[in-house]
């Protein structure tokens, strides 16, 4: 399934990288600012993220059927949307069928290349603040096709990816 | 105009879009007999077949087909999975019209408010639509709509 059907664009993978680094650099590389100020740049990205997710879920959907329930749409995200993403399918989805998804991807494809010196909980913190984007993009999909939702990300090193969809009544 | 001169053709004579809380975001009159405000309430009449119409496990397609026929008006909907519903209504001829072409239709009028969403520039908050280049999409799509239709003598 390609993203732009009508005149076939693509997107070089070596050009989202570093846009995606820099995006990241660019709202947290500012040494003095304060923890709210941190936050506030993380939930930045975030809405980036629930935009390009919202657009993502309009063009992709196109030529499917029509979900059925919740786990109908949870599922497209795992399959589909995954590969279209990141290449690859999500490898375990577990839910309490109460509202929880958990999303284990184990080769996490945009933290491939990353690697750090320092220990591994010093590597989690260097990492956490490009799971603002990803998540965000999950919750736009979400959101757009009818699941209102927060989504919070862990990561185990290497690149082990963790994203836990807590469904939100509305 | 004579009856017998707008019923030789088919032609698009109105392109709707519905958000998701029923909000109409669009509604083009391409039509030079028919009031607007008629298109208004046809669209609004839609919205409820188009409810209707989805609880049935048959309509499993985003294509809903022809909706009802009003006058010389026929009524096609269609409901995207983000459940935005596209509306056209057609003023319909002794040709029939086929289900695959109206689907083809949709599917380019889908694609052009993809490319709306996709903009930047867009915001998803606004009421209506007043993107120029949303409007040549679809005013281009209605233009190529059923050339192939043969006036019969």
């Amino acid at each position: 399934m390609s993203l732009y059907k009508q005149d076939k664009r693509q997107v070089c993978e070596s050009c989202f990288d570093y846009i995606f680094i820099e995006m990241v650099h660019y709202f947290n590389d500012i040494d003095n600012s304060t923890d709210k100020e941190k936050e506030l740049k993380s939930s930045k990205l975030e809405q980036m993220g629930y935009l390009t997710g919202q657009s993502l879920a309009e063009r992709l959907t196109g030529d499917r059927s029509r979900f059925t329930d919740n786990l109908d749409v949870i599922k497209f995200v795992c399959k589909d949307f995954w590969s279209t993403i990141f290449k690859k399918q999500v490898d375990n989805l577990k839910t309490n069928h109460k509202g929880t998804y958990v999303l284990t991807d184990n080769n996490f494809k945009w933290f491939s290349k990353m690697s750090s010196n320092s220990g591994q909980e010093d590597f989690k913190k260097e990492v956490l603040p490009y799971l603002s984007f990803p998540c965000g993009i999950i919750r736009g999909v979400l959101s757009n096709l009818g699941i209102n939702c927060t989504v919070l990300a862990d990561v185990n090193p290497p690149n082990q990816c963790i994203f836990q969809i807590k469904t939100v009544k509305s | 105009m004579s009856l017998t001169a707008i019923n030789t053709l088919t032609k698009i004579s109105c392109v709707a879009v519905i958000g998701k809380m029923n909000n109409p975001m669009f509604i083009k009159n391409y039509s030079n007999e028919v009031d607007e405000l008629k298109f208004h309430y046809l669209a609004n009449i839609s919205c409820d077949l188009i409810e209707a119409k989805i609880t049935q496990s048959k309509y499993n397609d985003s294509y809903l087909g022809l909706l009802y026929i009003m006058e010389d008006l026929a009524v096609y909907g269609y409901l995207t999975n983000t459940k935005i519903k596209i509306i056209i209504i057609l003023t319909i001829s002794i040709n029939p019209v086929k289900d695959m072409e109206m689907k083809q239709i949709f599917k380019k009028v889908h694609a052009v408010y993809s490319n709306l969403i996709s903009n930047p520039f867009y915001d998803p908050d606004s009421r209506n639509i007043t993107s120029s280049s949303f409007i040549k999409g679809i005013d281009n799509i209605v233009n190529t709509s059923f050339q192939n239709d043969v006036t019969p003598s």
